[in-house]
């Protein structure tokens, strides 16, 4: 039972964040392709 | 396995999962480093016998022998979540407190922050399967005078080897120092034969390369931490994050609110390990140990001339450039700091900062979750992909692929975008020769792959390409802009991938390094790795979990 209670408790937990990740990734509106295309990344 | 450590995995587990969150659907996650493919074969590339530097060994090859079991997928996902539950078990079994809540809050602290995020963006799982095991290689580090302490060592440490080249690093630098701090010389005789040993797969092959070790002063510069706080670069390390790449720092951290609350939680924890966590033998290795990291971490910044002194004098220094990565002992200091400060608000009856700790991470870092808000989503790769895949494994004649575009990184619109290291040289089970030379910004470091080295100029020449032994040349990516000029034959034409074939190529070259010290390092590895989790009555797991056994009383 205690084992049930911690897994629920770590899925509420990060539910809550992802929830919360989500609503912060849309307002972003981040341009999915990322240029230029052959770049490994920019600092 | 205690009751307790049952717990934690029961909660992290589900940590991980809604961590992961799309990333755990059929399919593949792409992001930078991170390449899994259907149905790996083992190759000469899985063991670095291609000439390339070997950062992938033997961290490929242990993906490739579970995918004969498993499909790669779940393989790869399977490797995702062990990164999360290892990270928090470690971390947890490190608290000196039996009350669950203190070690939850040091296990989601390790598992959950700026380093983690940033570095899973990256792709960079092989270094983070061994900063999971980092807290047990710093327990067990202290500890290499015991009996079985050389045995322990060993056992902590596979993580890191797994990982290969850079998670060993990190995982040796920090063992070495905790063992010279607690136990002196000969604690850290073991760790550098440990190390030494745990490394002969990566080791040997590159250092039979043909081209010797890489030498490229520019990567300093280029692969140095950065800002991603308003807190300079020195802040951002210290608040665990720092990543060289802007483009890999999630959604949303580094805004001055959330930037400076998470600052203040690292420095409260770094005040609570230093006041309250002091019985442990490992305590004062692990504290000396972060501060060399951290100082490693910032020299490529602040002292690149010296960084740049130090690869011309070896270029082994070059494992130095991407400095961030050595903060991993600082989280474990700072992880353990936040469950001991746990510890002692739920010894004073506050168990509302107790939990808070355990929530704090988590809800200033909220974009790591639901697959870092989204930008680990699981593909499949092209159908494309496996009709080339069928084409060319197929064919009895013998001769190289080339991959155009002649660039390393791609953005491919069926990876929504998201920058990966081409895939195609693990997809196809021939040596694929692709332009290994990577760009940032306006930047491009000195290709390393000796083939790539030498195709450079051909790489438009269909004769050129014949008489250096390629029979095919695919291309993945603005399909309609490349194709080599001359005498080809379209063997196959999609929407993502086109395929051309060379006919009366010559014989390719060799890659020049020979399998036999490379067998010969896998086997002495292996050996050692048996020799380590052979004590009786002993697991893999177990003794790990169980290393450090918490204390019947509690902290005062």
């Amino acid at each position: 039972m205690r084992i049930a209670i911690a897994a629920l408790v770590g899925v509420l937990l990060a539910a809550g964040a992802s929830f919360t990740a989500v609503q912060l990734a849309n307002a972003s509106q981040k341009d999915p392709v990322i240029k230029p295309l052959y770049n490994y990344g920019s600092r | 396995m205690r009751e307790r450590t049952r717990h934690l995995v029961a909660a992290l587990t589900g940590l991980g999962l809604v961590a992961l969150g799309p990333g755990l659907a059929p399919g593949f996650v792409l992001s930078y480093d991170m390449v899994f493919v259907p149905d790996p074969a083992f190759t000469r590339l899985t063991f670095g016998l291609t000439g390339i530097v070997p950062r992938h060994v033997p961290s490929d090859a242990v993906v490739t022998a579970l995918a004969t079991v498993i499909p790669a997928d779940a393989v790869q996902k399977l490797v995702l979540l062990a990164i999360f539950v290892m990270a928090c078990t470690a971390a947890a079994s490190l608290v000196p407190s039996e009350r669950m809540a203190p070690r939850l809050a040091a296990g989601v602290c390790y598992a959950w922050n700026p380093f983690v995020a940033e570095r899973l963006l990256l792709g960079q799982w092989a270094l983070l399967l061994g900063y999971a095991a980092l807290p047990w290689a710093v327990a067990a580090a202290a500890r290499t005078d015991e009996p079985g302490g050389g045995r322990r060592l060993v056992r902590a440490l596979i993580p890191a080897a797994i990982g290969g080249f850079a998670a060993l690093a990190v995982s040796g630098l920090t063992a070495l120092v905790v063992a010279l701090v607690t136990v002196r010389g000969r604690g850290a005789v073991k760790v550098v034969g440990a190390a030494a040993v745990l490394s002969l797969p990566w080791l040997v092959p590159g250092l039979l390369r043909p081209g010797g070790l890489p030498l490229d002063d520019t990567a300093v510069d280029l692969f140095a931490a950065r800002a991603d706080t308003p807190f300079g670069t020195l802040g951002s390390l210290l608040a665990l994050g720092g990543v060289w790449n802007g483009e890999t720092v999630p959604s949303g951290y580094g805004t001055p609110v959330i930037a400076s609350l998470w600052l203040i939680v690292v420095i409260g924890a770094l005040a609570a390990y230093w006041a309250w966590c002091r019985e442990p033998a490992w305590r004062r290795g692990a504290a000396v140990a972060a501060g060399v990291g951290f100082a490693v971490a910032a020299l490529g910044a602040v002292a690149a001339p010296v960084l740049e002194g130090l690869v011309g004098l070896w270029p082994g220094f070059a494992v130095l450039r991407d400095g961030q990565q050595f903060v991993a002992p600082l989280a474990v200091v700072v992880a353990v700091g936040l469950g001991t400060a746990a510890d002692r608000a739920a010894a004073a009856r506050l168990p509302g900062v107790a939990l808070a700790a355990v929530a704090v991470p988590v809800f200033l870092l909220p974009t790591l979750a639901w697959g870092a808000a989204g930008d680990l989503r699981a593909v499949r790769y092209p159908d494309d992909w496996a009709r080339a895949r069928r084409i060319v494994d197929g064919d009895p004649a013998k001769g190289d692929v080339l991959v155009l575009p002649w660039a390393a990184y791609r953005s491919y619109p069926w990876n929504h975008g998201r920058r990966v290291l081409d895939p195609l040289p693990r997809y196809l089970h021939r040596r694929v020769v692709v332009n290994d030379a990577v760009t940032v910004g306006g930047t491009t470091v000195a290709p390393e792959d000796p083939k790539a080295v030498r195709l450079a100029p051909a790489t438009t020449s269909a004769a050129a390409l014949r008489d250096a032994g390629v029979r095919y040349v695919v291309v993945d990516a603005e399909t309609a802009a490349h194709r080599p000029a001359g005498e080809v034959r379209e063997v196959l034409r999609g929407r993502d991938l086109v395929v051309y074939r060379i006919d009366g190529s010559a014989a390719p070259p060799g890659d020049g390094v020979p399998v036999a010290p490379a067998v010969a390092a896998w086997a002495v590895t292996g050996l050692a790795v048996a020799w380590s989790i052979g004590v009786p009555r002993a697991t893999l797991s177990l003794p790990l979990l169980g290393s450090i056994k918490p204390r019947s009383r509690r902290t005062p």
